[in-house]
């Protein structure tokens, strides 16, 4: 089945074509990394596939879905760039109403944020507001959330952005672990090591298509690294 | 499912819109309200006199206690709009309502439950307001509960209605321009209603706001205006008006719930 998929999308804001014709087909329980210079249109893909934009053209499927109807995005884990977060809420009853946006409730609840905090390593912050946290413990709120419930579906923006690299190893294993029970992953990263480690297939864009896309393995040819390859790609 | 994202997001929009410091000035209004409403209705049997000759209390009652009541319950009106300015618009501006609707959360659901959370603090401020005047109508002036109950009725329609048009504003205007916009739409629409039901033959923008806007003042005019012993009773058709005013009740939710599905998410 195919988890994400984007049919001749264009975007445009206003003159500006964010997206120009992109067919993306993302399969269940594959991890595909978003790479891109930046205004590439990987946000714009994220946020057509969540029914944040709609597309002008063409057509955006979440689990099968129009991401505007609610049932798509159930067992959906997002995890923006800017992750902004209410100034004055505490972590604990923040990821207590994801969790039960999510679905969870009772002890199951209690027990995936208990399990949340844990993982990533925020325990001891739980009766903190999440607006004031430091841009790195933010960062790891942000994957609290995006993991409540074990999502079948993991969107990711710029996932190691502020973390240091002992988050930025954190991170990995959390993104390793969700793949390993078979979630699907779309990852926009511009940390090409990251989405070599994480993702077992690529998509580039640039300047709003498609310019490759496969495994690693077809694209990184002997000798080469991801970052020849994206260079390669998307240099003039 | 539905209806429980929308009483976990209604819950998390009062909690946010409580902590709010425009929380505390709404506090304060209902507080003043009251104590205006204590003073006013303050008066004895002696209290009045023209020209040497007493006032009947019972007709001076009957002029106050519109006025009062009907003053207060646009108060409520003006409230709900303020707070509703911006509890929609904010998150979209802060990105932070990015994180709720990627969620299994109807675009709808979300809309409404943000403006519940407006309404929310709007109608504990409102309810505040008219419960301690009716009370003290009804208690010092012998006056008829019925009157009170319905007024609050049309207030808390027009309350919602001028909620969910503010909010509806809101996502194509800033706070400070919707803020003006309740300001002056409220009243106007108040003083129209009430110039026209007073029998003045109304014509431009004023005419306008009497014939095609929410009858905020009419609805509420025909609910009071029954304590009025100089007013005929069957002059008054105070639950025609209040049908009308639930219809643009329902009319506006609606259009707020259709124009933000429309919405894109700022970047």
């Amino acid at each position: 089945m195919t988890a994400l998929e984007l049919a001749g999308a264009t975007k445009r804001y206003g003159r500006r074509t964010a997206l120009d014709d992109l067919d993306l087909a993302v399969p269940s329980g594959t991890a595909v990394g978003l790479l891109g210079p930046n205004g590439a249109g990987k946000t714009t893909v994220l946020r057509l596939l969540l029914g944040f934009a709609r597309p002008s053209r063409g057509a955006a499927r979440l689990r099968g879905r129009d991401p505007l109807d609610p049932r798509a995005r159930e067992g959906v884990g997002y995890l923006p760039e800017r992750l902004a977060l209410p100034s004055t809420m505490r972590l604990r009853p923040f990821l207590r109403l994801h969790g039960g946006l999510a679905g969870l409730s009772g002890r199951a609840l209690e027990r995936e944020v208990d399990a949340a905090l844990e993982r990533t390593g925020i325990r001891e912050r739980g009766a903190e507001p999440v607006g004031r946290l430091s841009r790195g413990l933010a960062q790891r709120v942000g994957f609290a959330q995006a993991l409540l419930g074990e999502p079948r579906v993991l969107l990711l923006d710029e996932p190691t952005t502020g973390l240091d690299p002992i988050g930025v190893r954190d991170a990995r294993e959390w993104i390793t672990a969700a793949r390993a029970r078979g979630a699907t992953l779309l990852v926009s990263s511009h940390v090409l090591s990251e989405v070599e480690r994480t993702c077992d297939q690529v998509v580039i864009l640039h300047e709003g298509r498609l310019a490759a896309s496969g495994t690693l393995d077809s694209l990184v040819h002997p000798g080469e690294s991801l970052e020849d390859v994206f260079v390669r790609v998307v240099s003039p | 499912m539905t209806g429980r994202v929308f009483r976990l997001l209604a819950a998390d929009a009062l909690r946010d819109a409580l902590r709010r410091r425009l929380a505390f000035v709404v506090v304060a209004v209902a507080l003043l309200g009251v104590a205006t409403a204590e003073s006013c209705t303050s008066f004895g049997r002696s209290s009045w006199t023209w020209n040497g000759q007493t006032l009947d209390p019972e007709l001076m009652a009957g002029w106050i206690a519109p006025f009062l009541y009907g003053f207060e319950a646009l108060a409520f009106v003006m409230l709900a709009g303020l707070l509703a300015a911006d509890q929609l618009a904010r998150p979209l501006r802060d990105g932070s309502a990015g994180l709720w609707l990627a969620r299994p959360v109807g675009r709808g659901t979300y809309a409404c439950a943000r403006l519940a959370g407006a309404l929310g603090v709007a109608f504990l401020a409102g309810g505040l307001l008219l419960g301690a005047t009716a009370a003290l109508l009804v208690g010092r002036h012998d006056l008829a509960l019925g009157p009170a109950v319905l007024g609050a009725i049309a207030g808390a329609l027009s309350a919602t209605t001028v909620g969910a048009l503010a909010t509806l504003a809101s996502l194509v205007v800033g706070r400070v321009a919707v803020v003006a916009l309740v300001g002056m739409f409220v009243p106007m629409v108040a003083l129209a209603n009430a110039l026209a039901a007073a029998g003045a033959e109304l014509g431009g923008f004023l005419g306008l706001l009497d014939r095609f806007a929410p009858p905020l003042g009419r609805a509420l005019l025909a609910a009071v205006a029954a304590w009025n012993p100089r007013v005929p009773a069957e002059a008054l058709d105070p639950t025609a008006y209040v049908g009308v005013l639930a219809l643009w009740t329902l009319a506006s939710v609606a259009a707020l719930v259709l124009a933000f599905r429309r919405l894109e998410l700022p970047r």
